[in-house]
């Protein structure tokens, strides 16, 4: 198997059907989530839109999600006067039925089942209010920013995305920051990867990765980004900046150790176990330790 | 305040670096201000194959590594419950922290790794597909540390446990005392060279933490 044939399994391997379990229960949600909004703002006839991972065509199945956009009318106040009432009315309509994960500007649902507590949906509702009636570009709330007011716009970004030509370098590379647990956004990250692979749409894969990881590694400072959906308005640069150390670091020991050991030291190996297979390994993995440890759990 | 150990001790940050690049190279290290953070992708690896992955974070605390490493999965996929060895909080509880504290490798976090976290995620990945814990679970709460320190010092009951601990969380130890066993004769005469044996292996900073986590 050639390296290009390598990362089309690994590709593979990541790929969530939609008769999945996991999007199965991720429309599931969906639904509720959004009957759910309907109802609690009937008066303010939100706009739900659904973007993610999913919309964009970057889902993998390491990390993957659905953003439910709920955007209210600009002439709207019913939902909450200003942009943060929006955002922590929205969070109180969610809060009865989930575990609420607030992130700057969206909210992360999880389980409140005490069976399942805290399990995580996959699902980020973000509220926002559109700018003016066109219906298009929304403003939405930051809770740890500078800025307490964030302009977007869903389309531009999942277009901005899926047409750039790099999606799969781009599922990939996600792959990559999320098993190296690199923190920086998503969005950030894709757009400069879309930005740094700007001249090298026909190169193959292989070459892309190469050509990202060498940037990011050899690069001093982080690159200025533009946000499509507001390029003058939105500087995405802080967010890369503080992340950026680690960026560097994790591609340059990736860098080294594909040319010590090859691509498999950097996606594992991509033959999936049956389920029954996957046990017996398992037990065979717990036969074999020498020091057992026993879990314990502390006073709630 | 006292320095965070990685400021205190830039060898042990170093070789706490080297060591996770070499065995775990999806996990990464990061130090922020008076905590060190590690986190990424922990493969559950046998014989070579990677038979699951957890989404986690370690983090080494400034005192680390007096005090046990704090493991959280957050990937979202265990749910904080007790019956999952889960706290409220997200904190995952591999083993009762003062078992960790005894091992002479406590200041690797490679080898915390390779035993507590491996085995409890080989326990969380055979749950979750029906089987039962391979290693056991401790009792949840007090019963889980009175079993615990029962089997490090081969006594059995609370009081006795608590006695053993007050012992050893003195820097000194005097044969007139009230043997722990609770025979009511001196200790010279008693468990002196049980308590001489157990003072090898338990330190003081470490009893005394159990006797507080007893509460």
């Amino acid at each position: 198997m050639n390296t290009s044939e390598y990362l089309q399994k690994v590709l593979a391997s990541q790929d969530l059907p939609d008769d999945s379990a996991e999007l199965k229960a991720l429309q599931s949600h969906r639904k509720d989530v959004e009957d759910l909004l309907r109802n609690y703002f009937a008066k303010s006839s939100p706009t739900i839109r659904y973007g993610g991972s999913k919309a964009k065509g970057t889902l993998i199945r390491d990390d993957y999600d659905l953003d439910i956009a709920c955007y209210f009318p600009h002439d709207d106040t019913a939902a909450g006067a200003t942009l943060k009432d929006i955002y922590n009315n929205v969070a109180t309509a969610l809060g009865n039925d989930y575990y609420l994960d607030k992130k700057t500007s969206a909210i992360r649902l999880k389980s409140r089942d005490p069976k399942t507590y805290a399990t995580d949906f996959h699902i980020d509702v973000v509220p926002g209010r559109y700018t003016d009636s066109k219906k298009s570009d929304a403003f939405l709330h930051q809770s740890s920013s500078d800025k307490e007011r964030l302009k977007t716009n869903l389309d531009v970004h999942i277009e901005h995305v899926k047409d750039s030509g790099v999606v799969d370098a781009i599922r990939l590379l996600k792959l990559w920051k999320t098993r190296r647990g690199l923190r920086v956004k998503q969005f950030v990250f894709e757009l400069l990867i879309i930005d740094l692979l700007g001249k090298k749409k026909k190169d193959a894969l292989a070459d892309q990765l190469l050509h990202v990881w060498t940037e990011l590694r050899d690069r001093t400072e982080a690159p200025a980004v533009e946000d499509p959906a507001n390029p003058t308005g939105n500087d995405l640069t802080p967010l890369l900046k503080a992340e950026w150390s680690s960026l560097s670091a994790a591609a340059a020991s990736t860098l080294a150790s594909i040319d010590t050991t090859g691509w498999e030291s950097v996606f594992g190996k991509v033959e999936e176990k049956a389920a029954a297979d996957k046990v017996a390994a398992l037990r065979s993995a717990a036969a074999a330790v020498s020091v057992p440890t026993k879990p314990w759990s502390p006073p709630e | 305040m006292k320095r965070p150990w990685h400021l205190q001790n830039p060898e042990l940050l170093q070789r706490t670096r080297v060591e996770l690049e070499e065995r775990y190279p999806d996990l990464h290290l990061s130090a922020e201000i008076n905590t060190v953070y590690v986190r990424g992708s922990f493969p559950v690896e046998h014989g070579g194959e990677v038979l699951d992955r957890f989404q986690i974070q370690v983090e080494l605390p400034a005192e680390w590594p007096s005090v046990t490493p704090v493991l959280r999965e957050t990937g979202g996929r265990i749910p904080w419950s007790s019956a999952r060895h889960v706290n409220h909080d997200g904190v995952a509880c591999p083993l009762v922290p003062e078992e960790w504290l005894l091992s002479p490798n406590r200041d690797s976090l490679v080898t915390f790794l390779d035993g507590p976290v491996r085995n409890f995620f080989i326990g969380q990945s055979l749950f979750e597909a029906g089987e039962p814990l391979p290693f056991g679970e401790r009792p949840h709460d007090r019963d889980g540390l009175l079993q615990s320190y029962g089997e490090l010092l081969g006594v059995e009951d609370e009081p006795q446990i608590r006695r053993f601990l007050e012992v050893l969380s003195r820097h000194e130890v005097k044969g007139h005392w009230d043997c722990p066993c609770g025979s009511g004769i001196h200790l010279r005469k008693c468990h002196m060279e049980k308590v001489q044996q157990l003072r090898k292996r338990v330190p003081p900073s470490v009893a005394a933490q159990a006797l507080k986590r007893l509460g």
